[in-house]
């Protein structure tokens, strides 16, 4: 039963809310809230968790296990991104593992067949993730339908039509400079890929709070019908989303490309499927909505970056690889359900400040 | 009085950051009819969720018999014989009519076959005590909103509770179907029957209602008092505070200015036909008509939302296409205050900053596309400073405000985009008397200043008060235009006569 | 008579059932073996087994929510099931039926954390998804349990009245059972309430949650179900069943006429999906098309059916704004 919105009661509690809340939300409060935030909350486990690998575990702080866990966590933060930038519109991408896989195919395929250059096949291989991306956005905004029917549908004809043309045969001959730079390490600790997923939180951070396409989405995700009564073209804003969301999964392929030195059509599990827990795992724990509407980049990265820190000490413990999922699923459930607790702390103490 | 059969003593009700009810108290006879009152957001809806079990109080308690009772759920309080028609239709669209009339009944036992056959005979009854003739195996979805309500009614009833709530049952009515329901409810009342009743039209609350009590900003302006002796000054005088007041403002003719936007002949994909009207600069053009009549609907034609087959708009002598409402903000500055606040209008989750500032994103955007939280500050700042919006900080999410200041953001947003023509539904709904008259004089002044108004409203004093001229609509034509005299009695005739009049023809 | 017809033509079941006869003339004029008694055996093992898949989403569908984990849990159903009579030795109906309880326990704990916790079905079918199929291969090693005993390979793998397999029995139990529960059936109105309008269901005294909690445990009862039936007909407990089911499970509800948004689903219509699912399957299969191709043909399908609804749709909201 979803409780009404404070609007539709009473303008009697226009002074309360402005006297009472205003200057008694002062430091003290904010300072909670900010200790209660998605943001500080996984700093602190990624803190205790890593504490714990490194003190139990005698690889998790090797130079080595730090690169491959700097490289893993790229890939998913990446992934992570390309599913937040479509729940900013209140809905889901399940197709990212198979525009995914179908962009690291068709880089493999401009790269040996073709032979193009390098540079260009990158670019062949993000305009290909943009296409289809651009593809679900139109479906989507044309047929009026949720993403989820409409992503699913596509999940399946992408991940088809690629391994249909492919015939699920890998491409192996990698540029060597591809190869290397997966394997390039900076101060023997950090892959280049980390960086790269870096740069692209620090662009999306700056799409949100510094453009208007940024905010037009925000608003489209959080109420189409006022957004488009105050003049954002939602229809194109919702298949720009779409189109971002392909790119990124694209770039997130591409580096499993230059981890694995080949482009493999079973890098993402049957339809790419392997990529949807991580994909929503990041933006769920880093506090994005899934109604939409509000997004944290930062929170998404730490969400990411949580997941593959745990997944690689788990790993170092020897846990058993074949329990790592339940974990993970278990990992998601717990965050979800302290996330509902922490909203519900916050409310309560809204209400008592009034 | 009789023996009070439900009592409702020292009521308090809050929500996030609101205080929706305090101290509220309601004593409902034995075979009585009787009146809650209040304006939009006083809290009678809340009251009859508490009690009927939707809303848990805060404090105070429920008596059903004089024992005290506390409900959980519309279950329990079904169970004891508390039955609602709420505000917002609540019937499930694919069932048929039967079963929707049914539904609480279909027992709560999960393994117990459903008998159709008996569920529509027993419908079927009901149906006709409303004199309601519709097949009770069709499915709700093809209805139209007087059937539903009636079908909610019918549900009610089906129940033969002790207590009957109805909370704006006539909103969609017609005259006659309003007949039956009163006839009905007067010989429920003489059966024992106690019957809350809400509704806006206080004629009709004079007519059929012995108690009354009243809500003002959730609390109690009056509890259970007899109807006796109460005019209708005095009820509103309850509900607002003080008398009616309607400002004396001078009459206008701003015929003579140029016109900004003219419709001639539009007929567009849902309905409308040979729509032909012309707003001056400087002009507040009226739009009345009854829910349904396609006002709205008109105005986001203009808007580009639903499509236009013929016709021709003319905004500053031009002919305009305007597609969508971005283009109609950027390309011909028009602007539209929704009167679906909460859906249409603002977004809630979202800062005072982002929804005043929505409408100038792309014009404020400078170098590489850049657009900064100062950037719209300055623009933004200034405008909410002028309409006077109380709120902590720009920052501060619209949900947390009361519904007047809301209103003012949803203005504030077309007037940081500097709009020529403004279009304006309902602006008053559900916002409390003072910032309505604020808004009053705001839009005069906008209009002193050569913005032109189109304004929809069914608030007839509203209408009368703001309107230069008025043209009124019905079933999607343009009936007549009207100079607008300012006087009240003679105004609310001719309008109506221009509705009705037309239809015996 | 016209009136009649149009309810006919407007009736969930007429276009899949339309394309079912067009599909199956087509191709059996084409390739006669089409309707040998073999292929017919193939079709109806791959319509039962499928159409317990189908019915699993498709009562979650009609509550207005969706399942991930229908795979998930049709897998530790299927494994569960072949493991207790591989290692415990236990007789095939009772593990079959500790299967089952396993698959409505799944369920339940799905049903019972999205009624109490108001979080999305998507995200807690997709955690569970993970639980399940990581308790799957944590039991399995990845490895098959081969110990399944003759009777239930014979179950699974022969045939009655000619072509008509053994399997098609539960199947049918199935159909009858989800058709009396919606139509008939006080919890399977009260599904429908929820689906078709969640405030209105709660207003008239019906509880979501218990509601929510049953259809999830009929749910996951019927995946397991299913999970069972692939084994016999599988001949082994092969810990990958299930991980193919999502789109499928999706494919049939939908090309029946289902609104996603809850409220409405039609048993007709999903099974004939089903069956348009597993002739065109068979079809590439006969006409030696790359059988990945399915999978694209499936997406198209969906593609398809949804449009079709939405189109419905906007026509019922168009003759009833006007009318």
């Amino acid at each position: 039963m979803a409780s009404p919105t404070p609007t539709e009661l009473d303008p009697s509690s226009e002074l309360d809310a402005v006297a009472d809340r205003g200057p008694l939300l002062s430091r003290e409060s904010q300072t909670l809230r900010f200790l209660l935030s998605n943001e500080f909350g996984l700093i602190v486990l990624i803190a205790i968790f890593a504490g714990v690998f490194s003190l139990f575990t005698p690889g998790f702080t090797s130079p080595f296990n730090q690169f491959t866990l700097g490289r893993t966590m790229a890939i998913d933060i990446m992934i992570g991104f390309s599913m937040m930038v479509v729940i900013v519109t209140g809905g889901l991408n399940l197709s990212v593992g198979a525009i995914g896989v179908c962009a690291a195919i068709g880089f493999g395929w401009l790269v040996e067949t073709l032979g193009l250059p390098l540079p260009m096949a990158l670019l062949g291989a993000l305009a290909l993730g943009a296409t289809l991306g651009t593809v679900n956005g139109i479906l989507i905004v044309r047929s009026g339908l949720h993403s989820f029917i409409i992503t699913l549908a596509t999940m399946s004809i992408f991940f088809g039509v690629m391994v249909f043309l492919t015939h699920a045969e890998a491409f192996r001959i990698i540029p060597p400079e591809m190869s290397a730079f997966g394997k390039m390490r900076i101060l023997s600790y950090v892959s280049p890929l980390l960086l790269i997923s870096i740069a692209v939180g620090v662009l999306l951070t700056c799409l949100y709070r510094l453009t208007p396409l940024g905010r037009e989405m925000l608003a489209a995700g959080a109420k189409a019908a006022a957004a488009e009564l105050s003049g954002v073209r939602i229809g194109r804003t919702f298949v720009i989303c779409h189109s971002l969301s392909g790119v990124l999964a694209a770039i997130a392929a591409t580096m499993v490309v230059a981890r694995n030195g080949a482009a493999i059509p079973s890098m993402a599990g049957g339809l790419g499927q392997d990529w949807l827990l991580p994909a929503v795992l990041g933006p769920v724990l880093g506090g994005t909505l899934l109604t939409g509407g509000r997004v944290s980049v930062f929170g998404t990265f730490l969400g990411s970056a949580f997941v593959t820190t745990l997944t690689n000490g788990l790993l170092q413990f020897r846990v058993g690889e074949f329990w790592l999922q339940t974990w993970l699923g278990g990992l998601l459930l717990l965050a979800v359900l302290i996330d509902l607790a922490r909203r519900r702390y916050l409310a309560r103490g809204g209400r008592r400040m009034a | 009085m009789t023996a009070p059969v439900l009592e409702a003593r020292g009521i308090s009700k809050s929500f996030p950051g609101v205080r929706a009810l305090q101290d509220v108290s309601m004593t409902l006879g034995r075979g009585s009819i009787h009146a809650l009152l209040g304006e939009n957001g006083a809290g009678k809806s809340t009251l009859i969720k508490v009690v009927t079990g939707v809303h848990q109080l805060d404090a105070g308690t429920l008596l059903l018999d004089g024992n005290s009772v506390h409900f959980a759920g519309p279950r329990e309080a079904i169970a004891a014989g508390i039955a609602v028609v709420h505000q917002e239709r609540n019937l499930i669209p694919r069932f048929s009519v039967g079963e929707n009339i049914l539904l609480e009944r279909l027992g709560d036992n999960l393994l117990r076959s459903v008998d159709h056959g008996a569920i529509h005979a027993e419908a079927k009854r009901w149906l006709d005590v409303l004199e309601l003739d519709v097949d009770s195996r069709i499915p709700v979805s093809r209805l139209n909103v007087a059937k539903m309500q009636l079908v909610e009614i019918a549900k009610a009833l089906s129940l033969r509770s002790r207590v009957l709530l109805l909370d704006e049952p006539t909103a969609s009515l017609t005259p006659h179907e309003t007949v039956v329901l009163f006839g009905l409810l007067r010989k429920l009342r003489d059966e024992g029957v106690s019957i809350v009743f809400v509704s806006h039209k206080l004629e009709e609350v004079q007519e059929i209602c012995d108690q009354v009590t009243v809500l003002r900003d959730g609390r109690n302006a009056c509890d259970s008092r007899s109807m006796a002796g109460l005019g209708r000054q005095d009820l509103v005088r309850l509900m607002i505070g003080r008398s009616e007041q309607i400002p004396n403002w001078s009459v206008r003719d701003r015929t003579t200015a140029e016109p900004v936007l003219e419709l001639y002949g539009i007929a567009t994909s849902i309905g409308h036909n040979g729509i032909d009207l012309t707003l001056h600069r400087g002009e507040i053009l009226g739009l009345y008509g009854l829910i349904g009549a396609g006002r709205t609907e008109l105005a986001k034609s203009i808007l580009g939302i639903y499509r236009i087959t013929s016709g021709e708009i003319r905004i500053g002598g031009q002919t305009a296409h305007i597609r969508s409402m971005a283009e109609a903000i950027h390309c011909y500055r028009l602007g539209y205050i929704s009167e679906d606040r909460k859906q249409e209008g603002l977004i809630l989750m979202h800062s005072v900053l982002e929804n005043a500032g929505m409408t100038v994103w792309r014009k404020l955007a400078g170098a590489f596309g850049v657009l900064t939280d100062r950037t719209i500050r300055a623009r933004v700042e200034p405008v909410i400073r002028q309409l006077d919006v109380r709120t902590p900080s720009l920052a501060q999410t619209v949900g947390n405000l009361s519904g007047g200041n809301q209103q003012k953001i949803s203005v504030a947003k077309w007037l940081a985009a500097e709009v020529s023509i403004l279009i304006v539904d309902e602006p008053s709904v559900g916002i409390d008397i003072k910032t309505k008259a604020y808004l009053h004089g705001l839009l005069r002044q906008l209009a002193d200043r050569g913005t032109a108004i189109l304004l929809i409203t069914s608030d007839m004093p509203e209408m009368i008060t703001l309107a230069d001229r008025i043209a009124v609509m019905d079933e999607y034509r343009v009936k007549g235009v009207i100079a607008n005299d300012r006087v009240y009695e003679g105004m609310s005739e001719r309008i109506m006569h221009l509705i009705h009049g037309q239809e015996a023809a | 008579m016209s009136a009649a017809l149009s309810r006919v033509l407007q009736a969930d079941w007429f276009g899949p059932l339309a394309i079912v006869i067009v599909a199956t003339l087509v191709i059996g004029s084409i390739e006669p073996s089409f309707l040998s008694s073999f292929n017919i055996q193939i079709l109806l093992l791959a319509v039962a087994v499928n159409c317990v898949i189908a019915f699993s989403q498709m009562i979650i569908i009609a509550v207005g929510q969706m399942n991930l984990s229908v795979g998930a849990i049709g897998g530790l159903a299927a494994i569960s099931f072949a493991g207790m009579m591989q290692v415990w030795g236990l007789p095939g109906p009772l593990a079959a039926l500790a299967a089952l309880a396993i698959g409505a326990a799944a369920g339940l704990f799905n049903g019972a954390l999205i009624a109490a916790t108001g979080i999305s079905a998507f995200v807690v079918t997709l955690a569970s998804l993970s639980v399940f199929k990581g308790i799957n291969l944590g039991i399995t090693r990845a490895q098959p349990f081969y110990g399944v005993p003759e009777s239930v390979k014979a179950f699974g793998n022969t045939t009655f009245l000619g072509p008509i397999p053994w399997l098609v029995l539960p199947a049918i139990l199935v159909v009858v059972a989800i058709m009396h529960l919606l139509n008939r059936q006080v919890l399977g109105r009260h599904i429908l309430a929820v689906g078709g309008n969640q405030s209105a269901a709660e207003l008239s005294g019906i509880s979501v949650a218990r509601t929510v909690v049953w259809t999830h445990a009929i749910s996951g009862t019927l995946a397991a179900l299913a999970g069972i039936m692939f084994v016999a007909r599988l001949q082994l407990g092969q810990p990958s069943i299930g991980d193919d089911w999502l789109i499928p499970s999706f494919a049939a509800p939908v090309i029946g006429g289902a609104v996603l948004a809850g409220g409405h689903v039609s048993v007709s219509g999903t099974l004939l999906g089903v069956v348009i699912v597993a002739i065109i399957t068979q079809a590439l299969v006969i006409f030696r098309i790359d059988p990945f191709f399915v999978q694209v043909v499936l997406g198209f399908l969906i593609l398809w059916a949804v449009g079709i609804n939405r189109l419905r749709e906007i026509r019922v909201e168009r003759v009833l704004g006007r009318i």
